[in-house]
């Protein structure tokens, strides 16, 4: 076998290896590569960052699953430190039916840790007065509609049961007129939708947080202004988390830092071997010609 | 009169909601709010409907001994499990219920997602050739994307993140643009279509 027939025909077991190997090293070999931040990221943040602090609530939309947790899973964690770091208050809520698990473990995660170094009862977030998540409603397009007339209308109890008229919180989130942004991180159609009826009709900003392979059919709602900001796949992550650790609301980078570098390097040998691919197949087409 | 009614029903619902959108007046916004709490009764009914059929499918596969049945026990064992422990046990974060979602559940939706990096490299290496100017050009465009998105692409030139950025700025943009003209179009005129009753094959299928 000549040469370049060789690295045409690369057995897919040793691509599956260098696969596994490139993709573990980044958690044992720790490195720190500079994130060029892209604007969509910087705008989003920007905008939390504009939003009073102790006035409308940021609400956050947990409508991915468990398939895509390694991107989105960061977004939310990242998001949440960023909001209860300037005390903006936060309302969760899903739409899809495998997400309110995962929503309730990011918000745990970062309530158990910021609570852990809170010096004083000022400084500890509660659920129903920072806080809060109402859990999973079917009927996407209209639950999200009527929610512009009022959420506890929509949600009357929430995901632990409590009546969401009781809730501190609640009671001054009313309806849309009281959220500053709905952030949806979601690997579907879901930002889309949100963009198409309580936008449109009620004028509420919308923010996204999507896997990287959905995010090229989102540019033109940016371009638009109807995002206020999104982010993009792990990227997106990795980069508000860079942003956050820049501001001081957090001391280190998260979990999209690590995955960003394990996607970095996998991605560099995806394209060296989409190279000898070509190179194999050029010149065994050459050769095809001349014989 | 079996089919003229739901579409009588199908038209004026149709032009009540399509009208109400447009009215910000109260009593229209109090009629789309109460139409929108029926969806979302009828949609939770939709979740009970896909359970039982789900229990149908799966209990018919079993006790027909169909292939792959073993798998159907599996099925329908976790979700009487999964329902049980959710109901006895409820469903707050330190919960049976959330210890197992996040450990059995979430662990082996990732993994599964996990695969498709294995195919799609293995596919790419296979299939990614440049064959004709379309193919080159689809290959160039991916190149640049991917190294302008990654941390390594500053480092071989500042100007190609700028690059990869413009690329799905602009003909990115402009595609996904066309995309989104043409579904929006072809979603209105179904829309008129089955408001208007010319539509009528989800009545079940007979013109």
């Amino acid at each position: 076998m000549k040469w370049y027939e060789a690295i045409s025909k690369i057995d897919r077991r040793i691509i599956y290896l260098c696969l596994t190997i490139f993709i573990i090293l980044p958690f044992f070999v720790p490195f720190k590569l500079r994130q060029n931040i892209m604007p969509q990221t910087q705008q989003l943040f920007d905008f939390v960052e504009s939003i009073p602090p102790r006035d409308k609530a940021v609400m956050i939309s947990f409508d991915y699953t468990p398939q895509t947790m390694p991107e989105c899973h960061p977004m939310a964690i990242a998001l949440l430190k960023h909001c209860f770091a300037r005390n903006i208050p936060v309302v969760g809520l899903s739409f899809d039916i495998q997400a309110p698990g995962l929503a309730v473990e990011a918000l745990t995660t970062v309530v158990d840790e910021l609570n852990h170094k809170a010096s004083n009862h000022e400084d500890s977030l509660f659920y129903g007065k920072d806080y809060v998540y109402l859990g999973w409603k079917s009927g996407f397009t209209a639950a999200v509609l009527d929610m512009g007339e009022s959420i506890a209308g929509v949600f009357p109890r929430d995901y632990f049961g409590h009546p969401v008229d009781s809730l501190p919180l609640m009671q001054k989130t009313r309806n849309y007129k009281d959220v500053a942004i709905a952030i949806v991180l979601s690997a579907s159609a879901y930002p889309e939708y949100w963009v198409l009826y309580p936008q449109s009709r009620y004028g509420v900003k919308i923010g996204a947080g999507l896997t990287a392979v959905m995010a090229p059919k989102y540019y033109p709602f940016l371009q638009t202004g109807q995002f206020s900001g999104m982010m993009s796949g792990m990227k997106g992550a990795a980069e508000y988390e860079h942003l956050i650790v820049e501001k001081g609301y957090a001391e280190k980078l998260g979990r999209a830092e690590t995955g960003m570098n394990s996607q970095s390097i996998v991605h560099l040998l995806i394209i060296i071997i989409i190279i000898l691919g070509n190179i194999g197949f050029f010149f065994t087409r050459k050769d095809q010609k001349r014989s | 009169m079996k089919r003229r009614i739901p579409l009588v029903i199908c038209f004026g619902i149709g032009i009540l909601m399509l009208a109400q959108f447009m009215i910000p007046h109260p009593i229209s916004r109090e009629f789309g709010s109460t139409v929108n709490k029926w969806y979302i009764v009828l949609a939770a009914f939709a979740l009970v409907l896909a359970i039982g059929n789900l229990i149908r499918h799966h209990s018919t596969k079993i006790r027909r001994k169909k292939t792959d049945w073993p798998y159907s026990i599996v099925t329908l064992s976790g979700m009487v499990a999964m329902s049980i422990i959710g109901f006895a046990g409820g469903i707050d974060p330190d919960s049976l219920y959330q210890t197992i979602y996040l450990n059995v559940l979430a662990p082996l939706g990732s993994t599964m997602f996990a695969l498709l990096a294995y195919y799609m490299a293995s596919a790419a290496y296979r299939s990614f050739r440049a064959r004709s100017l379309e193919a080159t050009l689809l290959l160039a465009a991916a190149f640049i994307v991917m190294i302008g998105f990654m941390p390594f692409g500053q480092y071989i030139s500042p100007r190609l993140p700028a690059f990869a950025e413009w690329i799905m700025k602009v003909p990115n943009m402009a595609s996904q643009r066309g995309i989104m003209f043409g579904v929006a179009f072809g979603s209105i005129a179904t829309a008129l279509k089955i408001i208007l009753g010319i539509e009528r094959s989800w009545l079940g299928g007979k013109k």
